[in-house]
């Protein structure tokens, strides 16, 4: 740490202060209304204006069609059990890590192992479903020898969705009960309440807020996920993203595309209102001026703690099994065909490919840190500062990673693709997209550890005459640290994975790995495919294990000083 | 504190003198890099592809060799390719479409999106191959197959079906895999053969389709997206474009090919210049060679299996003899054109809808 710029009197301090708060409002407010309304809006009208006439015949036509519906009803559907099941399971590992006394190695392992379906490219795990489940499955066929499993469908949509997702929930919510002192549960242990009863009375209450925010990101996670259903939801199931994905790209028909889409805002909204109302009102605040020592946790019982570790190692072999799968497909000719041993796919990628994966790394590297700084700014205004328009800042930083990426990428391509800000075929527009579709997991990871974070903290730092920057910047920041590294994570991982929105807006000049992996699935070149898919994973694997590293390094002496400190 | 270096970008920070930006804070680059590629200064042009890369790379490769002029393409599906080119309408990104088939040519001819160009070899092409207002041209045939994988008809004691009528034996219920109309031209295609096989009766053509639609396990996007299922015995078997049914045996994976005896349709490959195209003689140049038989007699060395459609180029002999049982019919790409939409809206109301 750097020592701030000085401390400056109050009343001379008044008025830069206030200037600069409206200054980093004005740019925030700038970048939402550019890269997140306006293309927005130019959708809509081509949604809703025809030749100049305002008209909601396309709209009124989608809603009478029962395909539509029943497309809505299965996307509620999917996305409302990736939600409650993705949540349940991050939060198993969550405390399972925090709280069952697992040594830092093991923790760590697992750590990296549940990393895994978050760091992967689309399609990953639905390729692994394709080669495991259905008629001629490795598990389902080889393995337990049955003849006719099938696997399209909801069933298997489902369970890739949330195998895919799960992490998510393990990320917002470990930090979360780490920053909880396990010495309340100590409390209410020693109390002579059960072990049960004090996680029921104590914890859960406690990080209600982080299961709600979970929640919220998987449900959007869900709702707007192409690429899963695309592989695996088969014919008979069919949810709302795939459709307008299909209606805009096959049938070149933007205004019912646009207009599908917009059917899950209304879901999307109501989460989060739902969440809004659950959560306010409670006190959640646990991290407190006032000293805590550390003890030794011992909030499970043994038995409890041996069925939370086989669940984990379970989930773990299961993903340990689809990643090893993965890679042995990226190392033979033809999986399914030819068995021999290979380089050829890696030639292949380290060469035809290469120009995609130099593109692919400079817009994540650039991305990360933007991302990251913009996640824990907005978070910090929204959740911790009061201004007009801070519940309309809250909800339009949410909009593009509620909406469906194909709606995100077709409205940038809309809109930036002339004059005045003429985008395409730039990094920029890719990296933008980026930041602005991901980085509220950082946003929501803010504003739920700034519900943790005792105001008075914030109040002692300005009584001592520290102007709000230099609050936020020596008092907030250590403390929402976790938050900025989710969120720099989250963007990371994304820039290299995501490929729904940014399949619009992929150019000749800048293409991405993504893309790619799309492309060689459809050429029946799994090989190459999966060789990109390692590749990625490699990658995000070493930048986030650097991450965390840092982030170690970083909080540990500045969190213990906070907490502890008076 | 910092931001790890790796990361460090080029801010460009020239509104913000203040503390944020001394601090390494990179708010200022939020105003983000407009990062620009350098165009390449050489002989060169931009073009989409519908073929996939491991067909259009050799060809466009050699176009270089041959003329010292280098294509820089990126490759997409037939509707994606589609759909950007008309939101592109006002921009173009690109000076040609390359590859795919001729419904979404014709489709992109009603959109506007292409300048007419006529290539010398156009002359000695069959009406099929061109487009009237020279919009588009063929460069290569590719007829529809039926694929089945081996093991499964061994298993349930099956021939490769040889008729429109075998595919609807319930030994395949929920096991075939075939192309969504709504993105795939190899679909559209599938769809008019089926209705040209029942004299253009509609009806007919859709009751057939409805009840094929019970032995479907999945349509896909791409019209090869189901080629790797049906090798690894995952899906029965499905109807696909030659080129990727041989390339799925090629691989290795067992699969049977065989034709239907009342016939099936065949697209024709084409390649047309987009209106608005900034290199517009190093794209005729690529038009000229790619219509001619300077490309199309690339095709059979490199193993990739398009018919040519240029008539001095001779068929693939291991082509021809796959070929030999096959009954081609010919689809009126006006009246599949002009219909295009009403019948693929209908496939999706009452055939994709109905399961």
């Amino acid at each position: 740490m750097t020592p701030g710029p000085g401390m400056v009197g109050g009343a001379a301090a008044a008025r830069p202060r206030r200037l600069m708060r409206t200054a980093g409002l004005s740019v925030i407010w700038l970048v939402l209304l550019l890269f997140i309304v306006y293309p927005l809006l130019i959708l809509l009208s081509r949604a809703f204006f025809d030749g100049g006439h305002l008209t909601f015949d396309a709209l009124f036509a989608t809603l009478k069609s029962p395909s539509s519906l029943r497309a809505l009803g299965n996307s509620l559907l999917l996305a409302l059990m990736v939600g409650v099941v993705g949540t349940l399971v991050g939060l198993l590992f969550a405390f399972t890590v925090d709280r069952a006394r697992l040594g830092s190695r093991t923790a760590r392992l697992i750590d990296a192992l549940t990393f895994l379906p978050l760091i992967s490219p689309p399609f990953t795990t639905s390729i692994a479903f394709v080669f495991s489940f259905g008629p001629r499955g490795l598990i389902t066929h080889d393995l337990l020898g049955l003849k006719n499993a099938q696997m399209y469908g909801l069933t298997s949509t489902f369970a890739a969705e949330t195998l895919t997702y799960f992490p998510i929930a393990y990320l917002a919510l470990r930090p979360m009960l780490a920053s909880i002192s396990s010495n309340f549960e100590e409390a209410s242990f020693s109390l002579g309440g059960s072990r049960w009863h004090a996680f029921r009375t104590v914890t859960l209450p406690l990080i209600i807020p982080a299961l709600a925010n979970a929640f919220l990101l998987l449900f959007g996670c869900s709702l707007a996920d192409f690429a899963t259903p695309l592989i695996l939801a088969g014919s008979d199931f069919s949810v709302l993203p795939t459709e307008a994905y299909l209606q805009i790209t096959g049938m070149f028909d933007l205004k019912s595309g646009a207009i599908l889409s917009l059917l899950l805002l209304v879901p999307a909204g109501l989460v989060f209102y739902a969440q809004e109302r659950f959560v306010a009102g409670r006190s959640y605040v646990t991290v407190t001026g006032k000293a805590a020592t550390a003890t030794e946790r011992n909030s499970v019982s043994s038995s409890a703690r041996i069925a939370l570790l086989t669940f984990c190692i379970l989930t773990v072999a299961l993903i340990l099994y689809f990643y090893a799968l993965l890679f042995y497909a990226s190392v033979v000719l033809a999986f399914g065909a030819n068995y021999t041993l290979t380089l050829e796919h890696y030639r292949v990628i380290f060469t035809e490919g290469l120009p995609a994966i130099k593109d692919t790394l400079f817009v994540a590297a650039v991305g990360m840190p933007l991302g990251g700084l913009y996640g824990i700014l907005v978070g910090y205004l929204v959740g911790r500062t009061k201004f007009v328009g801070r519940r309309a800042m809250e909800l339009i930083s949410m909009l593009n990673y509620a909406l469906p990426g194909t709606i995100v990428g077709i409205a940038y391509l809309l809109a930036f693709n002339d004059k005045p800000l003429a985008l395409t075929g730039t990094a920029t527009i890719l990296i933008a997209c980026y930041i602005f579709r991901y980085s509220p997991t950082g946003i929501r990871t803010t504003i739920a550890l700034l519900q943790q974070i005792d105001k008075i903290l914030e109040e002692d730092s300005a009584s001592l005459r520290a102007n709000s920057f230099v609050t936020f910047r020596r008092v907030m920041l250590p403390l929402i640290l976790p938050a900025f590294f989710a969120g720099l994570g989250v963007v990371f991982i994304r820039s290299m994975t995501a490929i729904s929105a940014t399949i619009f807006l992929v150019s000749i000049n800048w293409s991405l790995i993504t893309v790619k992996i799309l492309e060689n699935m459809t050429e029946v070149a799994l090989g190459p495919a999966a060789a990109f898919s390692v590749f990625v994973i490699v990658v995000v694997l070493v930048v986030t294990g650097l991450l965390n590293t840092v982030l170690r390094r970083m909080t540990a002496p500045s969190l213990r000083v906070s907490r502890i400190g008076t | 504190m910092t931001t790890p270096d790796a990361t460090r970008v080029e801010a460009n920070d020239r509104s913000r003198s203040s503390k944020l930006s001394r601090r390494g804070v990179l708010l200022g680059a939020l105003a983000s890099p407009l990062v620009f590629r350098q165009a390449r200064a050489a002989d060169s042009l931009k073009a989409y592809s519908i073929w996939p890369e491991n067909y259009a790379r050799p060809m466009l490769e050699a176009f270089e060799k041959s003329t010292g002029i280098h294509v820089n393409f990126i490759r997409f599906s037939s509707g994606e390719a589609l759909a950007r080119l008309i939101a592109e309408k006002g921009n173009p990104q690109v000076d040609v479409l390359f590859g795919g088939p001729v419904e979404t040519f014709t489709a992109g001819e009603a959109q506007g999106i292409f300048e007419a160009y006529t290539p010398p070899s156009a002359a000695e092409l069959p009406k099929r191959f061109k487009s009237t207002q020279g919009m588009w041209t063929a460069i290569a045939d590719d007829p529809l197959v039926f694929m089945t994988n081996t093991k499964f008809l061994q298993e349930h004691n099956l021939k490769a079906p040889a008729s429109w009528d075998d595919l609807l034996n319930p030994a395949y219920k929920g096991m075939l895999q075939m192309a969504d109309a709504r993105t795939s031209g190899t679909a559209v295609t599938r769809i008019f053969s089926i209705l040209q096989v029942n004299n253009r009766n509609e009806d007919a053509g859709f009751a057939y389709m409805k009840k094929l639609r019970q032995n479907i396990q999945a349509y896909t996007k791409s019209g090869g997206g189901g080629t790797v299922p049906v090798g690894l015995g995952q899906a029965a078997g499905g109807i696909f474009f030659i080129v990727d049914a041989l390339f799925t045996r090629q691989k290795g994976y067992d699969v049977q090919i065989s034709f239907p005896k009342e016939g099936i349709g065949s697209a024709a490959e084409c390649i047309g210049l987009v209106k608005g195209n900034k290199n517009t003689a190093a794209a005729k140049k690529l038009i000229d060679w790619a219509t001619s038989a300077d490309m199309q007699s690339l095709l059979a060395p490199a193993k990739i299996n398009f018919l040519p459609a240029n008539p001095k180029v001779a068929p693939d002999p291991g082509l021809v003899s796959v070929l030999k049982s096959a009954n081609i019919i010919e689809i009126d790409d006006s009246w599949a054109g002009k219909n295009r939409k009403r019948i693929v809206d209908r496939w999706v109301a009452e055939v994709l809808n109905a399961g």
